[in-house]
């Protein structure tokens, strides 16, 4: 099997700097997967993926003359969407309320398997966790919630969260050690919701 | 690992088997859309972003005018008065004289 050639950023990148339109629409193409990827990992409530994911892509032509080479280009371009994914959530100031009395039934029931450590989950039920796991994250500010998807959800190494996020290592991990902090608050939280 | 480690690994672990079925490649146009927005954007001077700050500069500039040509009139007025009555002291302080 012949592998796809790895596509030629550079080349890329000169053209549509060249206003060359045909290059610009490759480029969009080309890194559309990775900023959805991102976009749909990190998108704030009630903002539409393809609004996003434009407003990302326009960021990117309008400092497409910043870009010095430095770092990857998908890498530079992954940093835009994680800035303009946390702008989005930083501008929901309200965060939801999250209380055990509001969940769904099922959600309750993945929670409460989990905190009294039962390991006999249905096959349906892994979507109700996912949907549990965001709503807890989003109790965390917004640089916090990325760095646990990205650890936890995604499993990404340090290294690649860096590269991504352009934050340090130790920057990374001090934002997961004070995440966790706070997913373990609300956890004693639920807990004694659920017991009273 | 605390127990609170234990059960968020596990909460996690059930989180990531929900399957993502969502489709990654761009919407049909959706690149030619950006592209044609972006026209007017790529490549814009790097003091391009001050240009919002061109409206309040023009009305900072216009309120610096008026508030020159209302200085300039009623200053002088106030000197045309005091002249006047300069005028006056002098031409009677004369008379007296």
């Amino acid at each position: 099997m012949v592998e796809d050639e790895p596509f030629d950023f550079a080349g890329c990148l000169e053209r549509v700097r060249a206003r060359d339109q045909a290059a610009s629409r490759q480029l969009v193409e080309q890194l559309y997967p990775q900023v959805i990827r991102i976009v749909r990992s990190h998108l704030p409530r009630r903002v539409a993926e393809e609004d996003l994911s434009q407003e990302i892509f326009l960021k990117m032509f309008t400092r497409l003359d910043q870009y010095q080479g430095a770092v990857p280009f998908p890498h530079w371009v992954s940093r835009i969407a994680v800035t303009t994914c946390i702008d989005q959530l930083r501008a929901q100031k309200r965060r939801p309320e999250f209380r055990w009395a509001d969940l769904p039934e099922e959600q309750a029931d993945m929670l409460d398997n989990v905190m009294t450590d039962q390991r006999d989950t249905a096959p349906g039920e892994a979507l109700a966790a996912r949907e549990l796991v965001e709503k807890l994250l989003a109790q965390l500010k917004p640089e916090d919630q990325m760095v646990v998807r990205m650890l936890d959800l995604e499993q990404k190494s340090l290294a690649e969260i860096s590269a991504i996020t352009g934050w340090n290592q130790t920057l990374i991990k001090v934002r997961a050690f004070r995440a966790r902090r706070k997913l373990q608050k609300f956890f004693k939280d639920l807990q004694q919701q659920e017991k009273s | 690992m605390s127990q609170f480690d234990h059960q968020w690994q596990e909460l996690v672990s059930r989180a990531r088997q929900a399957p993502d079925t969502r489709d990654v490649d761009a919407p049909f146009g959706f690149a030619a859309r950006v592209v044609a927005q972006s026209a007017g954007t790529y490549g814009a001077a790097p003091w391009a972003g001050l240009e919002r700050f061109a409206v309040r500069g023009f009305l900072a500039a216009s309120a610096c005018c008026m508030a020159a040509v209302a200085f300039n009139y009623f200053g002088r007025s106030i000197e045309s008065v005091a002249e006047t009555q300069i005028d006056e002291t002098l031409t009677t302080m004369l008379e007296l004289s």
